[in-house]
């Protein structure tokens, strides 16, 4: 999990995460187009996004693709948001419920 | 989510593709097992069980059986326990079945002594398609590492959304 708050440390690599986020499965020369960067530079940030395990790659033919991989920020949430959000969430289903019940009752 | 673009190699198959990756500490043969058995996949899948034989060319179907009906498909490939490949039709609402059939690829790769990377392509979905299909992933595979890591089942929202276990404990 180190590695993760790391490779989101850097406002660079958070805005290469947003491009994947837009469109996923880019390439290298892809990526380089849309931020103010060498190519080593992008490679660079990628390969620490990769050894995060924020960004997966995988190969089409002779391109290596790019993919935001969001389980990392996933375990994040799990870990420390969930507990906070899970009393919300009741409350929201507690609340359809009552509707629907409502509306059954309306219908009978 | 990507349109693969027109020129190149292998592209007569372009299709949109998501692709997620999770490190879990279990072996293998474990990891198939939670994937395969409908009670353990249950824990972590909302509260669906995914039942088949688990033979290649055999189909299998998601489901809360008498709730709802999730996703039906074929085993397309299987070699157990390193690599299943299905296909996909959900079934949970009109939207998500009009998208049509896509792909699941499970892939299973030991690392080190005692771990396992374990990645899910979903692809072959229509350009666009409704992020409902594949958002789901994220917090299965989180459930997933959860429960053979600790032997525990995630509570968070939306995780036992169709298990019948209601409200969670305080």
């Amino acid at each position: 999990m180190d590695d993760v708050f790391k490779a989101l440390s850097d406002s660079t690599r958070r805005g290469l995460l947003d491009e994947l986020f837009k469109r996923d499965g880019q390439t290298l020369t892809e990526l380089e187009r849309r931020v103010p960067m060498t190519r080593f530079g992008v490679m660079k940030h990628l390969r620490v996004l990769e050894e995060a395990g924020l960004v997966t790659t995988r190969r089409r033919g002779r391109e290596k693709l790019h993919f935001l991989n969001p389980v990392p920020i996933r375990l994040v949430h799990d870990r420390w948001v969930s507990k906070y959000a899970e009393p919300w969430a009741a409350t929201l289903s507690g609340l359809k419920q009552s509707i629907e019940e409502e509306k059954d009752a309306e219908a009978a | 989510m990507q349109k693969l673009p027109e020129a190149g190699f292998r592209l007569a198959d372009a299709d949109t593709v998501a692709v997620f990756e999770i490190f879990i500490k279990t072996t293998p043969e474990r990891l198939w097992e939670a994937i395969t058995d409908p009670k353990q996949r249950a824990r972590y899948s909302f509260g669906v069980e995914t039942r088949s034989d688990w033979t290649s060319g055999s189909s299998y179907e998601a489901s809360v059986p008498g709730v709802i009906d999730i996703a039906a498909g074929e085993n397309i490939e299987v070699e157990r326990p390193r690599r299943l490949v299905q296909s996909f039709d959900a079934l949970w609402s009109d939207d998500v079945k009009a998208a049509g059939t896509s792909r699941v690829t499970w892939e299973i790769e030991p690392v080190g002594n005692d771990s396992c990377r374990l990645t899910v392509v979903h692809d072959q979905l229509p350009e666009g398609a409704n992020p409902e299909l594949y958002g789901g992933w994220p917090m299965i595979l989180s459930g997933l590492k959860t429960l053979l890591e600790t032997g525990e089942a995630l509570t968070t929202p939306g995780s036992l959304r169709y298990s019948g276990a209601g409200e969670p404990a305080a």
